[in-house]
């Protein structure tokens, strides 16, 4: 399968931060999921695939050696920049048609009438989910094969976010479009990611498809008295609360065979980020 | 490359109504013979051009423009020929400016004085914007405000300094030279500060 975008030991060092020689791929027409902390390298790894910032190691996207030639094909939401707040909808599609070759002022003002974004109305007037759909809008209409986008539904409401979703959602019916995608908001990826890779403190803990997690992976509630007959090689993390213990499990039906127990639940990818870091 | 130019030219539609207000205060000052326009003109385009710089990074405008192809060579080249066309629309509106006014007071039009202060305007405000770019493009607008004043002003006393040193004879040659040679001189400015300003951006992050 083709990768449209393939990092290989990433890195990038800051005063206090490291980015810490990541590596990993997404297939065409997958969604990645990206999850962390605040501070954990996401928007760090975004800028570098972008070429924002300067790196160590090797970025190829949509199998393009020039970086210059692949972003005419990337359609990008980054979390805080954008066009200055003075200009409108219809400045920035008079903008955009001077930029991109095949941008299509017809499907921006389609998007900006399914949004309701007003045209001559400066960005700065705009409420924050407006604006974030006016991002997604102009990230969208010059038919990109690779979205980027950086916390894309942050500071909607989730009739909007619902909305949204469903534009990824039908923008990955193309086989040949594929989407990364940074969030907070777990619940949303669980909704369309194929593949959740999580990043801590610079290093990528966990890249896994996003079935495998959400099936065979799962949340064993137990007492203190249980927890020591379990095999430590057999759980990922445990969490101690002062009379329950929760542990991370790789494979729910082979824990639940091995040691008979009935408490286990599915996880989501929130309790799992929160199990991952929190946990021992 | 169109694109970028548009959007700063878009910021210079959107922001003039500000600058028009300035721009009637200087013809007032102007009219009344209180104010030699050729001199504080240019720092009308000056004054734009920042403000623009200021959205830019009031919106985090370079971040976003690094996503756009070609976004690391167009957004300098795209400054700089807007610069070019703000000058030309300045300088324009000294000779217009000047014109009315001998109109009005019936003065005969003075072609020498009008076609000097074209291109002292052009010279001045090329100067201080080649200038300027680079040292905003390294270190942002905020930081670059204080540089700026800090090197508008040693350029100003350093060239008041230097007339008074030379005598007049000479001082007038090297007018005659500036003024015969002009286009070349500020098209190597020019040139020298583009390319500087392209070096820098190209290492830049954002």
């Amino acid at each position: 399968m083709k990768n449209v975008i393939e990092v290989k030991n990433l890195t990038k060092e800051y005063k206090g931060f490291k980015l810490d020689n990541i590596s990993f791929n997404l297939p065409v027409g997958s969604i990645m999921g990206f999850i962390g902390e605040n501070g954990a390298g996401k928007t760090t790894t975004i800028k570098s695939l972008l070429d924002i910032i300067k790196y160590e190691g090797s970025i190829k996207l949509l199998n393009k050696e020039n970086k210059n030639e692949a972003l005419k094909d990337i359609g990008v939401v980054l979390d805080d920049a954008f066009f200055p707040e003075i200009l409108n909808a219809l400045d920035i599609n008079s903008i955009m048609k001077g930029i991109y070759s095949n941008w299509d002022s017809k499907l921006f003002f389609q998007y900006l009438i399914d949004f309701k974004i007003p045209k001559n109305k400066p960005i700065k007037n705009l409420s924050k989910g407006m604006h974030k759909k006016l991002e997604i809008a102009v990230a969208l209409s010059h038919h990109p094969k690779l979205l980027i986008l950086d916390e894309p539904t942050t500071g909607l409401d989730p009739v909007a976010r619902s909305e949204i979703i469903e534009i990824f959602q039908n923008f990955v019916v193309d086989p040949d479009c594929s989407i990364f995608i940074s969030s907070h908001i777990t619940s949303d990826l669980e909704h369309i990611a194929d593949y959740i890779v999580f990043i801590n403190e610079g290093k990528i803990i966990l890249n896994e498809k996003c079935s495998t997690l959400l099936e065979e992976y799962g949340i064993v509630k137990c007492k203190k008295e249980e927890f020591v007959n379990i095999d430590n090689k057999d759980y990922l993390k445990v969490r101690k609360y002062r009379y329950d213990y929760e542990l991370l499990v790789k494979n729910k039906k082979e824990f639940k065979r091995k040691y008979k127990m009935e408490l286990i639940e599915k996880i989501s990818l929130e309790e799992l980020m929160v199990l991952m870091l929190k946990g021992e | 490359m169109l694109g970028f130019i548009k959007k700063d030219l878009l910021i210079v539609k959107r922001t003039l109504k500000t600058f028009l207000v300035i721009f009637i205060f200087y013809a007032i000052l102007a009219y009344t013979g209180d104010l030699d326009l050729s001199f504080l003109l240019p720092f009308l385009s000056v004054l734009v051009m920042m403000s623009s710089f200021s959205y830019d990074a009031f919106n985090k405008w370079d971040s976003y423009a690094l996503t756009l192809p070609k976004g690391r060579d167009n957004v300098v080249k795209a400054k700089y020929i807007v610069t070019l066309i703000l000058i030309l629309i300045t300088s324009l509106l000294v000779i217009l400016l000047y014109s009315i006014i001998s109109f009005i007071k019936k003065e005969p039009i003075d072609i020498n004085m009008i076609l000097s202060n074209f291109v002292g305007n052009i010279i001045g405000t090329i100067l201080v914007e080649c200038v300027m770019y680079p040292i905003i493009f390294k270190w942002g607008i905020e930081k670059a405000r204080i540089a700026i004043l800090g090197i508008v002003a040693i350029f100003v006393v350093g060239l008041g300094l230097l007339i008074s040193k030379i005598d007049k004879t000479t001082l007038n040659i090297l007018f005659d030279y500036i003024f015969k040679f002009w286009y070349i001189f500020i098209a190597i400015i020019f040139i020298i500060s583009l390319l500087i300003s392209i070096k820098i951006y190209s290492q830049k992050e954002y």
